[in-house]
């Protein structure tokens, strides 16, 4: 009986294994990812389970035991809040502001950084500098060595002109933070517009030339519709981080003075730990985050044109 | 219309020492002539016709085009178009907007800019592409409007960088005739690149043969394949290549194995050795009783209307590769050892084994 076993075993092990084979190959490519997989599940997936069911409550932390269900009154409260809707235009108008101008800027340096010169790597590595800053420590340093009214560079610069000094942060609290964003945007918009630029065909460029174009013609003509995909990208990609705008806000004007710059991060995180209030809180949060998948859906979708049509070029 | 001279034109890159992409070119282009530059890769042919188009610097000598010195002149003013090697169309302008671009530029009204591309587009069969996006089109059709763009705007010299280069062997051909035809047709003055010999061969009307930055030699075809000016040429022009060695010479000839070439007294006068060309075309099989030298065939290419025997056999002592003409009906066989003779003594050349040049005889 022995001597048959191995023989027997033999045929009937790889057929098991042939039959087992295709799950098995599955669950050996999603073990790797189910770690994070589960880790995403339990910091985004559960808290937002959690908000949903805090967003049909009313549930203040001042008032203990004050807990109880109420529908959609909080939902009703978000439409009707005029705060909530100040929150989001300064958002908007924030966010279209710091992408749309670091964007021109970027685009700017980027065709300065396209041509040769002595010294371009380091020239590009410091212009690169401000995004790999910390938006708290950039928002820290601009409050207080660049703005600061009283030992500010800029006050000091302006009192060399023989101008009054300015409390910015105070006196133009949108155009300070507008500025920072900027000045740590911009680096992102120019990366991304010099690899499109390096990606431009030189003989393009000299057909123009022949053709009789001069270098404005031939950058508005030419250069900007190859552009464009770019564009587009670092304006989507820009704009998905700049919605999240909050470090800077926090370090820089606490969303003030008043409600001056109170983008919807800040005034969710003022509703909850400021003001205690979980389930209006979780309310607006909802809301937010169904208003961010509605408009990232629909910007992916952009995304995805932009890298088809890059594809189809390539 | 116009003729178009190089004067001692040259093009160095600085660097120590300096590179020299163009050597002083002193080279005319008549009006109306069809001129191709040939030369393997890195002598200078692209180089010379990116002077002429204004996108290389001339860094000594001068350029005129028409009469009119315009090696400083920017392109735009120069009155030239260019075909380039990719074709540069721009991706995002469809083919009409590609080939109205440069009248655009110049302010030409609206209806006679449809007018021209129109007619531009029907003389290359572009009529029902007029609206599509260059990414939407052939290779070949890309290739037609790179034409088209270069043809509205009725320059007085047509520039082409190795325009058929990244076409199919098929296409190739039959856009060879298609653009010479055009040529001639237009009647304007062309440069044309290539390093393929046998595009510069079937298309100019003039060929110059660029080596290592120098201008070799400049001439009809029929002049380039029957008196090359050096050893040079003769190998580059001509398909399968000449066969060129460098043999001893005495009274009676030059020696290829047994096989005595006459070679005039005055000719090689004071050379011990002599480099002799034969084209295959010029040798051929012979009886074991007449002059020859005895040739091992390793391979047989037949061609159809020709076959080419590849062989080796002792010249010099020397084993040589040899490649003869025969007649395709009856070739020899492989591993066969066959007798090689010279069809017609004039059509052997002779060169001086040091310096490469032509020796007159």
């Amino acid at each position: 009986m022995a001597t048959l076993a191995p023989p027997v075993s033999g045929p009937a092990m790889p057929a098991a294994r042939q039959a087992a084979s295709p799950r098995r190959e599955a669950w050996q490519r999603r073990l790797p990812l189910t770690p994070a997989l589960i880790f995403m599940i339990i910091v985004t997936q559960i808290p937002f389970v959690f908000t949903v069911i805090f967003s049909f409550q009313s549930w203040n932390l001042v008032r203990p035991h004050s807990q109880h269900w109420v529908g959609l009154e909080n939902y009703a409260n978000v439409f009707t809040d005029s705060a909530f809707r100040d929150a989001l235009l300064t958002e908007i108008g924030m966010t279209a502001l710091a992408v749309a101008i670091s964007m021109v800027l970027g685009i700017g340096l980027a065709v300065l950084l396209d041509r040769r010169f002595p010294g371009r790597g380091v020239v590009r590595t410091l212009l690169i500098a401000p995004f790999l800053i910390m938006p708290t420590v950039a928002g820290l340093l601009w409050k207080t060595t660049m703005l600061d009214p009283v030992y500010g560079i800029v006050n000091y610069l302006l009192r060399l002109c023989g101008a009054a000094p300015v409390d910015f942060v105070n006196q133009h609290p949108m155009a300070s933070i507008v500025t920072v964003l900027v000045w740590q945007w911009t680096p992102f918009m120019m990366l991304i517009v010099l690899a499109g630029l390096q990606s431009q065909s030189n003989e393009v460029l000299e057909a123009a030339k022949v053709d009789g174009a001069g270098a404005w013609t031939t950058f508005r003509a030419i250069t900007v519709p190859h552009l464009r995909p770019y564009i587009e990208l670092g304006v989507l990609l820009g704009a998905i981080y700049l919605v999240n705008t909050f470090d800077v806000i926090y370090m820089m004007t606490q969303g003030g003075p008043g409600t001056a710059t109170t983008n919807l991060p800040y005034y969710l995180y003022q509703r909850a730990f400021l003001g205690f209030d979980v389930g209006q809180a979780s309310a607006l949060g909802v809301v937010t985050v169904a208003g961010t998948i509605l408009v990232a859906s629909v910007a992916l979708r952009m995304l995805f044109t932009v890298f088809a049509t890059t594809e189809r070029r390539a | 219309m116009a003729e178009v001279r190089y004067a001692e034109a040259s093009r160095a890159y600085p660097g120590t020492p300096p590179v020299v992409a163009v050597d002083s070119l002193e080279l005319t282009v008549a009006d109306g002539e069809f001129l191709v530059l040939v030369g393997p890769s890195g002598s200078g042919k692209t180089t010379a016709l990116r002077m002429l188009a204004g996108l290389e610097e001339v860094t000594s000598g001068h350029i005129t085009i028409g009469g009119r010195d315009v090696t400083h002149v920017p392109p735009r003013d120069r009155d030239i178009a260019m075909v380039f090697q990719s074709y540069a169309l721009y991706p995002h302008m469809t083919v009409a907007q590609n080939m109205g671009f440069a009248l655009k530029l110049r302010g030409m009204p609206k209806e006679t800019i449809a007018e021209r591309v129109t007619e531009a587009a029907r003389l290359l069969d572009l009529e029902k592409y007029l609206d599509r996006k260059p990414k939407a089109l052939s290779g070949g059709q890309r290739q037609r409007v790179a034409m088209g763009r270069a043809i509205v705007r009725e320059p007085s010299v047509f520039l082409m960088d190795e325009p058929l280069s990244n076409l199919d062997a098929k296409l190739r051909v039959e856009t060879r005739a298609n653009i010479a035809a055009l040529q001639s047709r237009l009647g304007t003055t062309t440069v044309y690149v290539t390093h393929d010999q046998v595009e510069a061969m079937t298309m100019g009307h003039r060929v110059a043969v660029l080596k290592d930055a120098v201008l070799q030699q400049c001439d009809t075809p029929r002049t380039l394949y029957e008196r090359p000016t050096n050893v040079f040429v003769a190998g580059f022009i001509g398909s399968p290549a000449m066969n060129l060695y460098t043999v001893p010479v005495d009274e009676h000839g030059a020696r290829l194995g047994d096989l005595v070439v006459p070679v005039r007294r005055d000719a090689a006068a004071g050379l011990a050795t002599v480099t002799v060309g034969v084209r295959p075309e010029a040798l051929c099989l012979v009886g074991a009783d007449e002059d020859g030298f005895k040739l091992a065939v390793e391979l047989v290419e037949e061609l159809g209307a020709d076959a080419y025997v590849h062989g080796r056999a002792r010249l010099a002592d020397e084993e040589q590769r040899v490649v003869v003409r025969v007649d395709p009906r009856d070739p020899p066989a492989i591993g066969q050892t066959v007798r090689i003779g010279v069809r017609d003594h004039g059509e052997v050349h002779l060169f001086h084994p040091d310096s490469g040049e032509r020796l007159h005889s």
